[in-house]
């Protein structure tokens, strides 16, 4: 509420290994649910010490996010630095190799070494503290190392439990792969946990057909339609499990998936996750809702293709720009999000 | 073999009435010290108010300082004692759900590492780390700490969107309630080091003032005794450091003959001068007469209040500091925010350089100080409150390797060099404010500037 334009939409933090295209799509969700001012993006973390990929999400934050504006920065990418680096696919290159008419790069990234990224813990606390009472929510797609490690940082479960409403866990292979760290987030984690299995994922997929009709059309030289083509080979349709996540993170009163009873997710020693029906459980599942299927799969398109228009400013007009008469246009660039 | 008995390390010239000149370092005093006696380590932070030209601030390379950027071009004798740090970050000086108020809360939880109360009566913020290291070794020294600065010294008001003055014009909190306002005047800080701390009988008063004899005047008799024991080096240096005490005197004996030429009108403390750069020589001078005396290890010194609105005629600008900042990119206001940014760096250069040309044990002043010289606010223009221009000047006691830029982690919280600096100082720490560990990198192997 920085200019008493009343509260702003909650804050969503979004942490993932990104080994898989599905978590580009869902920060691409995330950006268009943030530009008809359902959600706010408030950090993107990721959760395996690659720097080509913080590099790339660092080109994504800035393509959306646009130039500085007044009072208002593009926060830093979140890495981890400890673990395996694993595999970078091209998708996360290629973009970067994108050049201009002129010769220059498409998409410039500012993280070039470690130092250009932040410590996932440290940005969760620092942006936490920026959220109102209940006032944002988390999406893991992947391993859960940096949330993990979070909540072990001074002083961030307790903000977790004030300013945090729910965190939604995309079923994917890599948060098996870090079992201590999915064991403890499920165990510590204060606010309720709500469970997306891939099933949902590969029932609705992304339709690989947008990445040569909506993207293009809404916004030419789109970061992640870029690194969705470079992925394997075009055409296919991408599961969407962390896509899934996130729009139920959002829109949770939507009910576009099924809600089970509270019960209690546990990992048994051979590394497979269960759930346990409790009346005090803090943990939920999502499973699909066959009628909901083809709306949800529309909201996918609708709002990881919306068009990118540039953050609203939060100041006025100097004054010698107020002077100049009222050009319809640069209403539409001053506030292009009011309804 | 140790013939004669040393001098102590808080040895005093005591005079008669009020006064009591502390005294350096002085080869005399070196039988008294173990072969493990260190000359102590002293800190101060010089805050500059509404931010900086990055551009201006920031090298455009890594490693070794090369040629200064435009801004810190008057520090160039002396980079190969400087440590450039890049990155560091108050979070708590964001607005954190508080709305408006940047330079309110930047300040605020500067040297705190809290977030300030938004509120104009309600004052809440933390004790500050400079006072947490006071307490702990403030006894050894005559002062825990001096709170000084040049402009505003009012504690109460709005001065910024509904923050306290409180919280723009102190940079050292005793409690989380209690700032320690800064000395402004000249001749109220010569007073406070140079006296006796007990009070003046009104006859003593009248005499001083009658006569207004030099303070060495009044310790003549406990200089001569002191200089017939001392070896030439000691004569010499006490000689130099007697002599920088008189010209402090001088300094504040022209300004207040000066200030009487001024427009009473003026709303200036008696004893001011109104020559910014003539003010912070005194003051700087003073510093190091402290410093160096031992009369204290720690300082703060606020250059002029967070969101001054100085204009600086004396430069040919006179525009307000605080807007020029503001500046939506127009190159001419941006070149004078330079400009003003240099100036700044220009006048602690003199400070610098004081501190380096006086000779303690081996070395220098410079060598045994943390000086950091900094702000709040990194580009005012956007109020943004990461990669804050942050240098130390000196070694910390050969800890740190200067002559370098060092860079942390983006998001590093500044308090990580805080907690760093208080190891430095004796009082180590786990956490302060919002650290989430010590800054890495200050005691690496030095480079070769060659």
């Amino acid at each position: 509420m920085q200019f008493g334009r009343g509260k702003p939409a909650n804050g969503a933090f979004f942490d993932s290994d990104f080994l898989s295209v599905d978590s580009l799509l869902a920060v691409a969700l995330l950006h268009g649910l943030q530009q008809k001012s359902e959600c706010r993006v408030a950090i993107v973390t990721v959760s395996r010490p690659n720097l080509k990929v913080a590099a790339y999400i660092d080109v994504v934050e800035r393509f959306y996010r646009g130039p500085a504006a007044v009072f208002a920065q593009v926060p830093p990418t979140g890495m981890n630095t400890t673990g395996e680096e694993g595999p970078t696919s091209p998708a996360f290159i290629a973009p970067l190799e994108k050049t201009k008419p002129d010769g220059t790069p498409l998409f410039k990234s500012q993280v070039k070494r470690v130092l250009d990224t932040g410590d996932p813990s440290t940005l969760v606390r620092n942006y936490l503290q920026a959220q109102y009472e209940k006032g944002s929510y988390f999406i893991l797609a992947g391993r859960a190392s940096n949330l993990a490690m979070a909540l072990n940082f001074r002083g961030v479960k307790e903000l977790l439990a004030e300013r945090s409403t729910h965190l939604v866990i995309a079923e994917s292979a890599g948060f098996f792969a870090d079992l201590p760290s999915a064991r403890k987030v499920l165990a510590d984690w204060p606010t309720p946990i709500i469970f997306c299995p891939d099933e949902i994922g590969k029932a609705i997929p992304f339709p690989g057909s947008t990445i040569t009709k909506e993207f293009p059309a809404n916004t030419p030289n789109h970061p992640v339609a870029e690194a969705y083509a470079a992925w394997k080979p075009m055409p296919y349709d991408a599961p969407a499990t962390a896509v899934a996540a996130a729009l139920h993170a959002v829109r949770q009163k939507e009910a576009y998936f099924k809600v089970s009873e509270p019960g209690r997710l546990s990992i048994g020693t051979d590394g497979k996750i269960t759930f346990a029906p409790s009346a005090q459980g803090k943990h939920t599942q999502l499973s699909l809702d066959p009628a909901q299927k083809d709306k949800v799969q529309q909201l996918y398109v609708e709002l990881a293709t919306a068009k990118v228009v540039p953050p609203q400013r939060f100041r006025p007009p100097v004054a010698a720009d107020a002077a100049k008469p009222a050009d319809p246009a640069d209403a539409v660039k001053v506030q292009p999000n009011q309804p | 073999m140790i013939t004669r008995k040393a001098l102590p390390r808080r040895a005093f010239l005591r005079g008669v009435g009020t006064a009591a000149i502390g005294l350096p370092f002085l080869e005399a005093m070196a039988p008294a010290m173990t072969p493990a006696t260190k000359a102590p380590v002293r800190m101060a932070f010089f805050y500059v108010p509404n931010g900086m030209m990055m551009d201006s601030w920031n090298p455009t390379y890594e490693g070794a300082l090369q040629e200064l950027p435009r801004t810190l071009k008057p520090l160039e004798p002396y980079k190969s004692e400087i440590t450039h740090i890049g990155n560091l970050t108050h979070n708590t000086g964001r607005a954190l759900l508080d709305g408006a108020g940047d330079h309110g809360r930047c300040s605020g939880s500067y040297l705190t590492g809290i977030q300030v109360k938004k509120s104009l009566v309600e004052i809440k913020s933390g004790v500050s780390f400079d006072q947490i290291v006071a307490n702990r070794i403030g006894k050894e020294t005559r002062f825990p700490s001096l709170e000084l600065g040049m402009e505003d010294a009012r504690q109460a008001g709005d001065c910024d969107s509904g923050y306290s003055c409180a919280y723009t014009n102190n940079l050292a909190w005793r409690s989380e309630s209690q700032p320690l306002p800064p000395v402004l005047d000249p001749r109220a800080l010569f007073e406070r080091m140079f006296g006796s701390g007990l009070p003046m009988t009104p006859e003593e008063k009248v005499r001083q003032a009658k006569y207004r004899r030099s303070i060495l005047d009044f310790v003549s008799g406990d200089t001569h005794k002191l200089q017939a024991t001392l070896g030439p080096t000691d004569r010499r240096k006490l000689d130099e450091y007697l002599s920088s005490i008189r010209e402090v005197e001088r300094q504040i004996e022209r300004a207040e003959k000066d200030n009487t030429q001024i427009d009473p009108k003026m709303d200036k403390p008696y004893g001011v001068p109104a020559d910014f750069a003539e003010h912070f020589k005194m003051m700087s001078n003073m510093m190091a007469i402290a410093f160096q005396a031992d009369q204290t290890r720690i300082i703060t010194f606020l250059m002029t209040r967070e969101g001054s609105s100085r204009p600086y005629r004396e430069l040919g600008i006179p525009d307000g500091h605080h807007p020029l900042t503001h500046h939506r990119n127009q190159a001419e206001l941006m070149e004078k925010v330079r400009v003003i940014n240099q100036y700044h760096v220009q006048q602690f250069a003199g400070f610098v350089e004081k501190m380096k040309n006086t000779q303690e044990g081996d070395g220098t002043l410079l060598d045994n100080c943390m000086l950091v010289y900094g702000a709040g606010l990194s580009d005012p223009n956007a109020h943004l409150h990461e990669d804050l221009p942050t240098i130390i000047v000196g070694r910390g006691g050969n800890y740190i390797k200067p002559g370098r830029r060092v860079i942390a982690r983006r998001e590093t919280p500044m308090c990580n060099l805080f907690i760093t600096m208080m190891d430095r100082m004796g009082v180590p720490v786990e956490e302060f404010g919002d650290s989430n560990g010590r800054l890495g990198g200050l005691d690496l192997p030095g480079v070769d500037l060659a």
